[in-house]
């Protein structure tokens, strides 16, 4: 997994590319963590580059939208492939997550 | 060659032959010292008291190497002042280049400063917390096979002079031996670790019913529950509810390992107790997420929980975001379509239900994604539509939970094991 922090029309966007797993989640964890504790909202996370997600990266996840809940923080997710979106309709993980097509979708919502 | 000039150099010759000796004298005593233990703590000990000994020094110490912290931090230290030893191995850690240890394991290179008060690299912070005055000393690096370990201080030694050749001959002897003994005690915390895990396996074992098979009325169930490391994330669970009725509960914990097993251990008990005092699956349902929103690190669980008429094939069943379970009766195999909630612990959520009724010889499988997410060596997966054929193929199999789990088993041979793999059938007879 690859990481990296972009802005894009000022907003803050973490950019994901290769497998999100139990090796590779807590560095995404970390990553996630630091921004939450800064407050930044909306959070936009980009999956386009994504090949695949594992329960604890999702767990990552539910971590991170738990606790900007709790401030009434958004977590917003885009370009999630077709394959990993499938994982989240399948386990109505599209209940749970806020998600879009594109970041300006993201953005304009 | 001059008479005068022969006895110089055969004095030279004699003097040179006498520090060999020296030498191999020291070394004679040090190394059955060095190689007589492999406990890390013993080891430093008794080399510090040799070498504290052989110096005539006042105290020594050693600091070890933390790659965690990047910080030295005393391990040993010999001095006739007790307490000054406790403050130091509590109180006192260097950074790289921080004082003369500091320094000396960030440029790898033995120092011998015979007055300390003239240089500016000693750190006075550690004479001024234990009361110990520090005049002269002697540091060390200790390099290993894989790079720094740490540094050996020798403080105030007695003499003015050293041979430092001995010294770093001496260190890099000592720097082995500690290796070796940092090699042996990681090796007995994992065998430790193996064994706790091995206790933890049986005690997980523990939670799931006593057998994998239960039968009640016209309803006989089985399980097979495969973990892929030793301890796993996957549970089920068959309760007797009453008005012949049973309580069949499936769920995939996200994560592995021992976090994924304490989680799984909490929600068996959890669930337990709610199933007896609720007689609707949705309101356990409904209950168990409303106890499991409080698990810290975003731990949440998949789920489906049905309670079977033993006496009338009838099956109330709620969803929480678990793969959908195969319905294999005389005309062939449905995926059931009901409505399914959130994964449980995440978010509010009002679980539903869905009544469903089984004709003799129907069965139920119900599984986690461990069956269908399963990997080969190139990286594919069964998938959900490669399971479900494979299902079909061998419906009338009276073995099929078990050809399942082999299915999988030679699918994914060669290619680490991802996830745990749990199959529950239920039969209507």
């Amino acid at each position: 997994m690859n990481i990296g922090i972009a802005s894009y029309k000022g907003s803050k966007v973490i950019q994901l590319s290769g497998d999100i797993d139990m090796y590779s989640s807590p560095e995404l964890r970390t990553e996630l963590m630091g921004l939450i504790k800064k407050r930044i909202s909306p959070l936009y996370v980009d999956f386009k580059e994504v090949s695949y997600i594992d329960s604890s990266g999702i767990a990552t996840f539910v971590e991170g939208l738990k606790i900007m809940k709790t401030y009434d923080g958004r977590l917003r997710l885009f370009c999630i492939p077709q394959g990993i979106m499938e994982i989240f309709r399948f386990s109505k993980l599209d209940r749970v997550f806020e998600i879009y097509g594109s970041i300006d979708d993201a953005i304009n919502s | 060659m001059k008479e005068g000039n022969k006895v110089s150099v055969a004095v030279d010759y004699l003097a040179r032959l006498e520090k060999k000796v020296e030498t191999l004298k020291i070394l004679t005593e040090v190394s059955p010292v060095i190689s007589s233990t492999l406990d890390l703590k013993e080891l430093m000990t008794i080399v510090m008291e040799k070498a504290k000994d052989i110096m005539q020094a006042e105290a020594c110490s050693i600091l070890l190497y933390n790659k965690d912290t990047k910080k030295l931090e005393f391990e040993v230290a010999i001095s006739e002042n007790k307490s000054a030893t406790d403050i130091l191995k509590e109180k006192i850690s260097l950074d790289l280049g921080q004082g003369i240890a500091g320094w000396v394991a960030q440029n790898r290179e033995l120092l011998f400063i015979k007055d300390v008060r003239k240089d500016k690299r000693f750190y006075h912070e550690a004479d001024k917390k234990t009361g110990f005055t520090t005049k002269s000393l002697i540091a060390a690096p200790l390099i290993g096979r894989r790079g720094l370990i740490g540094v050996a201080e020798i403080i105030n030694p007695g003499k003015e002079e050293y041979d430092l050749e001995i010294l770093k001959i001496l260190t890099k002897h000592f720097a082995i031996a500690i290796e070796n003994a940092l090699y042996h005690k990681d090796a007995l915390e994992k065998e430790r670790l193996k064994q706790e895990l091995e206790i933890a396996a049986t005690l997980q074992k523990s939670f799931l019913p006593e057998s994998p098979r239960c039968k009640k009325g016209n309803v006989m169930v089985s399980a097979v529950n495969i973990p892929a490391k030793l301890v796993g994330g996957d549970l089920y669970d068959f309760t007797e509810l009453s008005g012949g009725k049973l309580g069949i509960f499936i769920g995939d914990v996200c994560g592995k390992g021992i976090s994924a097993a304490l989680y799984m251990a909490k929600i068996i008990s959890d669930f337990r107790y709610i199933a007896h005092a609720e007689d609707s699956p949705e309101i356990v349902m409904n209950r168990l997420n409303s106890l499991l929103s409080k698990t810290p690190r975003g731990m949440f669980l998949t789920a489906i929980y049905m309670i079977m008429d033993t006496r009338n094939g009838g099956a109330v069943i709620s969803v929480a975001g678990h793969p959908p379970f195969l319905w294999i009766t005389q005309k062939g195999v449905k995926v059931s379509s009901l409505v399914s909630g959130a994964p449980l612990g995440i978010i509010p959520e009002d679980y539903s239900s869905g009544a469903i009724s089984l004709s003799k010889g129907d069965r139920l499988l119900l599984i986690t994604d461990g069956v269908f997410e399963a990997k080969n060596k190139k990286g594919q997966r069964i998938g959900f539509s490669g399971l479900l054929r494979f299902v079909k193929k061998n419906k009338n199999d009276k073995r099929l939970v078990k050809k399942i789990a082999e299915y999988v088993n030679i699918f994914s041979r060669g290619a680490e094991k991802a996830d745990d793999l749990t199959i529950v059938e239920v039969k209507y007879l």
